[in-house]
């Protein structure tokens, strides 16, 4: 509906450019790296199979993994348990992420977290529209289920301990550079500065010779850098930690808030998310980097009667990447997490898919390597490419329509919060968040969804109609 | 008078006299003696004096800040209906940010939603009133965020308005003007092609092409309103599909190296 389509348009007109633009790059540079490396990872015929690939003669494979959070642990982890020989190299071990620290049931039971890792279980969740209408979320939630809200630091170092405990060496330095190997079965060179136990100092400058590195390495990831991945969109997320009253803290004790409004962020949503003793107030924006204090600004007005009185302990902002980067695999290095840019539009989830990338990738360098016995190609790799982008593509899918419809305008917004008042469409969202289940529900119900969400948007629409009638 | 040194909310007056329709933005809102009832006036008189009061304590605690400030956000006073509320200084110590904002007020705004019951006319409701007022309501927070609130939160809810109203005030004036282009085109194409062809109105219409140009004309006026329509609707078909690229990225690199083997 043309009416729909409005100021986002200018924006997207320029990824939409500025992707073509990176795509051309990313060839560019790697037709340069194909011919610096000499890499043979193609045999003759269509097979491509690491059977035939060499026996590693009296050593286990050795892989590296950059990047100690989330994506790097659970790579590591299970990369140690397979069997391979794996080094983990975080430049900072007690790294306070900035970070909503939101994670789904899902993860709690696939990588087994202990329950006391979780500091607040939110239950609820309250979506504030452009005009402060409030909708409530969670009516529809189990008892046993709930958002878990965890400190990064602490998560982290879990995940890196079972890594550690699996047989992986933790080192603590920062990842500079890699070398691409000499000749096909050749070895990475990856040069990096150990940092001692003391803490502090530049370090000492190493290098490890491996056969293959996984890049958990975040936004900024170096190793993608590296391998010349390409760029990717970014938002920029910023958050203020305050600590409130106590008696205002009881409202937040399984409650998280979402506002959305154009004053609060042109493309993204503000929100106040419950974390151990005090709460997380920010904004995040991918277009309007520049405003994002007037954004900040906004949200803390929108949540004001709700944080009066309260005082800020710590300000932090992070970029969260929009889409994954054009190349996410090159010869034996892969990416995964941040690095590789899974992160959900919408709501911006990223730590989930970051752990679980991160296994997969691992599991195909495992099964790939038969418990690292064998060199692994670049195809093993794909191979853990092809599972995830099989396996989530729908999540990702679902959550960019819904942003692309429902973050357009103040309009747009309004007919979100209204029709997350419906149950079936928590029940849906929850159903999808928690379990990383797309479930077609029961026909009638979903074509009584559509009905409704039309309605609400041509409502919403035709309000905002009106609205732009009483002044120019 | 002293009175019109205040800056007055234009939604508690267009309540009382409906032709306050134009708000316009750059301008802070005037003051209307003219249009005031007598009963308000003394209404507004006391409300003024409480804002007067209000303005001096703030510039007291403002100079009471000292550096670096915590950020404390100032207590609501309760049963004030016009608010002053002041965005307090950034804790980086940036300039401060003075947001005299007035509160949403509109007498028939109660308890979070719309009192329906003030909206009679002819004893039955007045939708478009309505639909008016909630307009209103939203490009005033839109212009004027508020604080979202726990003890008056917003309860309307769009769906009470029967579907007909909706039909009624947006989609009947629209499909008049879209007929009404289509009739126009309609008829000097036919006359065109008529003149053109030697094809009668029933000659034409028996044509596969001409039927065909008659589709194109009837989705031409439907999705393409305004000049910028043509720009938004590429924009929006190069946007559904752009999301896939990015994921089929690595892919492509994938299959182009193979091919050039």
């Amino acid at each position: 509906m043309a009416s729909l389509s409005t100021t986002t348009s200018t924006g997207t007109g320029d990824s939409i450019r500025s992707f073509a633009d990176l795509r051309r790059q990313t060839r560019l540079l790697s037709s340069r790296a194909a011919s610096n490396a000499q890499l043979g990872r193609r045999l003759p015929g269509v097979v491509r199979a690491s059977r035939s690939s060499p026996r590693l003669n009296g050593r286990k494979l050795r892989v590296a993994v950059v990047g100690g959070g989330p994506a790097g642990g659970a790579a590591a982890e299970a990369l140690a348990k397979g069997g391979v020989e794996t080094i983990l190299i975080e430049r900072k071990l007690d790294n306070c992420k900035p970070c909503g620290g939101a994670i789904p049931l899902c993860m709690v039971d696939e990588f087994g977290l202990p329950l006391d890792l979780i500091d607040r279980r939110v239950t609820k969740m309250k979506m504030i529209s452009p005009s402060n209408v409030a909708v409530d979320i969670g009516r529809t939630l189990g008892p046993h289920e709930y958002i878990g809200m965890v400190r990064r630091e602490v998560l982290d170092a879990y995940l890196r301990g079972r890594a550690a405990d699996a047989g992986a060496s933790v080192i603590n330095g920062l990842f500079l550079r890699l070398d691409q190997p000499e000749g096909p079965g050749g070895s990475y060179k990856i040069h990096y500065n150990e940092y001692s136990a003391g803490g502090g100092g530049a370090g000492e400058r190493r290098t490890e010779e491996v056969d293959a590195v996984v890049g958990a390495d975040g936004a900024n990831s170096r190793v993608a850098k590296s391998i010349g991945a390409g760029e990717y969109e970014y938002a920029i997320a910023f958050q203020e930690r305050v600590r409130i009253p106590e008696a205002k803290m009881e409202y937040y004790k399984e409650r998280a808030e979402m506002y959305v409004g154009d004053d609060v962020s042109p493309d993204f949503y503000g929100w106040v998310f419950p974390k151990c003793d005090h709460v997380a107030v920010g904004t995040g924006t991918v277009t309007h980097k520049t405003d994002i204090k007037k954004f900040q600004a906004a949200t803390r007005l929108r949540a004001k009667d709700k944080i009066e009185g309260g005082t800020i302990i710590r300000v932090e902002a992070h970029p969260i990447p929009e889409h994954p980067r054009p190349r996410r695999v090159l010869g034996r290095v892969a990416l995964v997490g941040d690095a590789a840019g899974y992160v959900t539009k919408c709501s911006g989830e990223g730590i989930y898919f970051a752990a679980k990338s991160g296994r997969m990738c691992a599991e195909a360098i495992v099964e790939g390597s038969e418990n690292g016995t064998r060199m692994i190609d670049e195809s093993d790799i794909r191979k853990y490419l092809e599972k995830f982008d099989k396996m989530y593509w729908p999540t990702y899918k679902v959550l960019d329509i819904l942003q692309k419809v429902f973050y357009r305008s103040n309009a747009a917004r309004e007919a979100f919060v209204e029709m997350c008042a419906d149950d079936y469409v928590q029940k849906m969202t929850f159903d999808s968040y928690l379990y990383k289940r797309v479930v077609p529900g029961n026909p009638l119900d979903d074509l009584k969804l559509a009905v409704n969400t039309i309605g609400s948007l041509v409502r919403a629409n035709a309000l905002g109609r009106e609205m732009d009638k009483l002044t120019l | 008078m002293a009175l019109s040194s205040f800056p007055a909310p234009p939604t508690f007056f267009s309540a009382l006299s409906s032709n306050h329709h134009r708000l316009p933005s750059s301008v802070k809102p005037q003051f209307h003696p003219l249009a005031l009832p007598k009963r308000n006036l003394s209404l507004f008189l006391a409300r003024s004096t409480d804002r007067l009061a209000a303005a001096t304590t703030v510039d007291e605690t403002l100079e009471k800040k000292g550096d670096p400030p915590p950020l404390e956000l100032e207590e609501k006073k309760p049963q004030q209906h016009r608010h002053h509320h002041q965005v307090v200084l950034d804790s980086d110590g940036g300039s401060a940010a003075e947001a005299r904002v007035v509160q949403f007020k509109d007498p028939r705004w109660v308890g979070g939603t719309w009192d329906l019951k003030q909206f009679s006319k002819d004893g039955k409701t007045d939708w478009d009133a309505v639909i008016h007022a909630e307009a209103r309501r939203r490009k005033w927070l839109e212009d004027y965020p508020e604080a979202s609130s726990n003890d008056e939160p917003v309860l309307f809810d769009t769906s009470i308005i029967p579907w007909w109203a909706w039909i009624k005030s947006f989609h009947l004036p629209e499909a008049e003007k879209l007929n009404g282009r289509a009739a126009m085109i309609g008829f000097f194409m036919a006359y065109f092609v008529d003149s053109l062809t030697g094809m009668g109105l029933v000659d034409q219409m028996g044509n596969v092409f001409c039927k065909t140009l008659l589709f194109l004309a009837v989705m031409w006026v439907l999705l393409i309103r305004e000049n910028k329509d043509i720009e938004k609707l590429k924009n929006l078909f190069e946007e559904t599909t752009l999301y896939d690229k990015q994921w089929q990225a690595t892919w492509q690199e994938d299959a182009s190296k193979d091919s050039n083997k």
